[in-house]
């Protein structure tokens, strides 16, 4: 099965509820997660908002597991190195290598950051998992957010698509020709991949001009409002 | 109307892409531009509304020179609507509703109009209740849909498409070949390149056949069908039901030089011969 976040976004339980409601909720809770650095409150973030994301929004297990495991696995390494080679304090551990030690210092930093970010992924995922980024956008512009982040958010959104999809066919085209059979034939199909998708991104960005310019674009994105349904 | 007046172009100093191309399109027509990859039928649609600057020539629209200020280009650009061949690269906003507002918003046009312009141009298209969904989530032909609805918002009196049925299932063709011709009986001069020579003569009352940068015929469907040499340096074909009637002619039915372009006219010839023999 393929990840696509995007999709979830669109198609889950709280689509339709209230965008701002659901961005002052993750806005807020980060803050008090962030604030409190209270283990226990990491973890009853944790609890209750995987709840929240798996039985009410109805997000598969597997996706939001998909969807943790890669910041996780960020997370570990950071703390890991936080736990080793920082920190001043009491040694309560030696390792015998280079005189890499623990100290008392560096656990409590490891452990803590290791907390308050399993604290706030879940948020983070509520907001991502459940809400299409076009309403956020709206709302960010509601809040006066200057135009210009909106702008570039909103087509590096759009092109990041774009380029998965790209990715996705050349590298089935590679792998059918055995692009990716063996270690050094990887190294160099990526290497190709990367620079030819270097050189697609700037062919697209000029077809992508003609076709905004093509429409009247003036260098600013107007914003459009939906007519409300009742 | 439209008028190209001798347009050369040149993507760089080696490469002349226009060779000096002139064409005239009065309104209301439905015409097809055929010719074969790279014979420069993109970068002359590029020019039909001021995307491109030729390095000579001029175009008129409406019999007034195409200018290449800001305030013109906006002007030409709301009466000449382009229908890119790859909706990825046309449609960029995050829903279908937000795309389609694009252009009407671009003409400074009020909310509430660009609203009623949005309904409009998706009912139009079929693609009404679609509003809400982001675009990559929708079939190529969808996809194509949400594209022409695009331009359709800015109400354009001349509409160009760049290959528009490349890509789309047979079922696509034919909604599309049909939406455009409802569009053009209320109206709106259309212009399509292609190289799907079985579709154009159901729609194309003229045709223009561009080579390497130089037009090199202008004429009826009958017409341009019925010049062997000029379809060979083009790379085209006649339609399948004109080379089946050519064989019948090889079979010794004399055809009195008037082969059929599309199936209708096909199902007329064959009654025809029948009674005759």
């Amino acid at each position: 099965m393929k990840f696509d976040m995007d999709y979830i976004a669109h198609h889950n339980e709280l689509t339709e509820t209230n965008p701002y409601f659901k961005l002052f909720l993750t806005i807020i809770l980060l803050i008090l997660t962030l604030a409190l650095d209270n283990l226990y409150f990491d973890i009853s973030i944790f609890v209750v908002m995987s709840i929240v994301i798996l039985t009410i929004a109805k997000i598969s297990w597997r996706s939001y597991l998909k969807f943790l495991s890669i910041p996780m696995a960020f997370v570990v390494i950071t703390c890991l190195f936080l736990i080793f080679f920082f920190g001043k304090g009491e040694v309560i551990y030696e390792t015998g290598i280079f005189g890499i030690v623990v100290t008392t210092d560096s656990l409590h930093y490891g452990v803590y950051t290791f907390f308050r970010v399993v604290g706030c992924l879940p948020l983070l995922g509520f907001l991502a998992l459940t809400t299409p980024i076009a309403k956020i956008l709206h709302c960010l512009a509601t809040f006066k957010v200057p135009k210009i982040f909106i702008e570039i958010a909103l087509l590096m959104y759009n092109s990041i698509f774009i380029f998965l999809n790209e990715i996705d066919t050349m590298q089935k085209a590679q792998e059918t020709r055995l692009g990716y059979h063996s270690y050094w034939n990887s190294f160099k199909s990526l290497g190709a991949l990367a620079s030819t998708i270097f050189l697609r991104s700037l062919d697209k960005s000029e077809t992508l001009q003609h076709s905004l310019d093509s429409r009247g674009y003036s260098g600013e994105l107007p914003i459009y409002e939906p007519r409300k349904r009742e | 109307m439209l008028e190209v007046k001798n347009i050369k172009y040149s993507y760089n100093s080696d490469y002349q892409a226009l060779k000096g191309v002139s064409l005239k399109v009065e309104k209301g027509e439905m015409v097809a531009l055929l010719g074969k990859n790279g014979a420069g039928k993109s970068t002359l649609f590029l020019h039909l509304n001021g995307i491109y600057e030729p390095d000579e020539g001029q175009v008129f629209i409406d019999g007034e020179e195409l200018k290449y200020d800001k305030k013109s280009l906006l002007k030409f650009r709301q009466k000449v609507g382009i229908v890119f061949q790859n909706p990825d690269d046309q449609i960029f906003a995050p829903t279908v509703e937000e795309d389609v507002a694009f252009g009407p918003l671009n003409l400074g046009l009020s909310m509430e109009e660009v609203q009623d312009r949005v309904e409009e141009a998706l009912a139009r298209v079929g693609m009404s209740g679609f509003e809400k969904k982001a675009p990559h989530h929708l079939s190529g032909g969808q996809k194509k849909r949400v594209a022409i609805a695009g331009i359709l918002a800015m109400k354009p009196e001349i509409m160009v498409l760049d290959e528009p049925t490349a890509g789309l299932d047979p079922q696509g063709v034919t909604n599309l070949t049909k939406l455009l011709r409802e569009l053009n009986d209320e109206g709106i001069t259309i212009i399509i390149s292609t190289h799907e020579v079985d579709l154009v003569p159901n729609y194309a009352k003229r045709v223009f056949v561009l080579v390497d940068g130089l037009l090199i015929a202008e004429g009826s469907p009958k017409e341009i069908f019925a010049q062997p040499d000029i379809l060979k340096q083009a790379n085209l074909k006649v339609p399948i039901v004109t080379e089946l009637f050519q064989k019948l002619e090889a079979e010794g039915f004399d055809m009195e030089n008037d082969y059929p372009l599309t199936i209708d006219e096909a199902k007329d010839k064959f009654l025809e011969l029948i009674d005759k023999n």
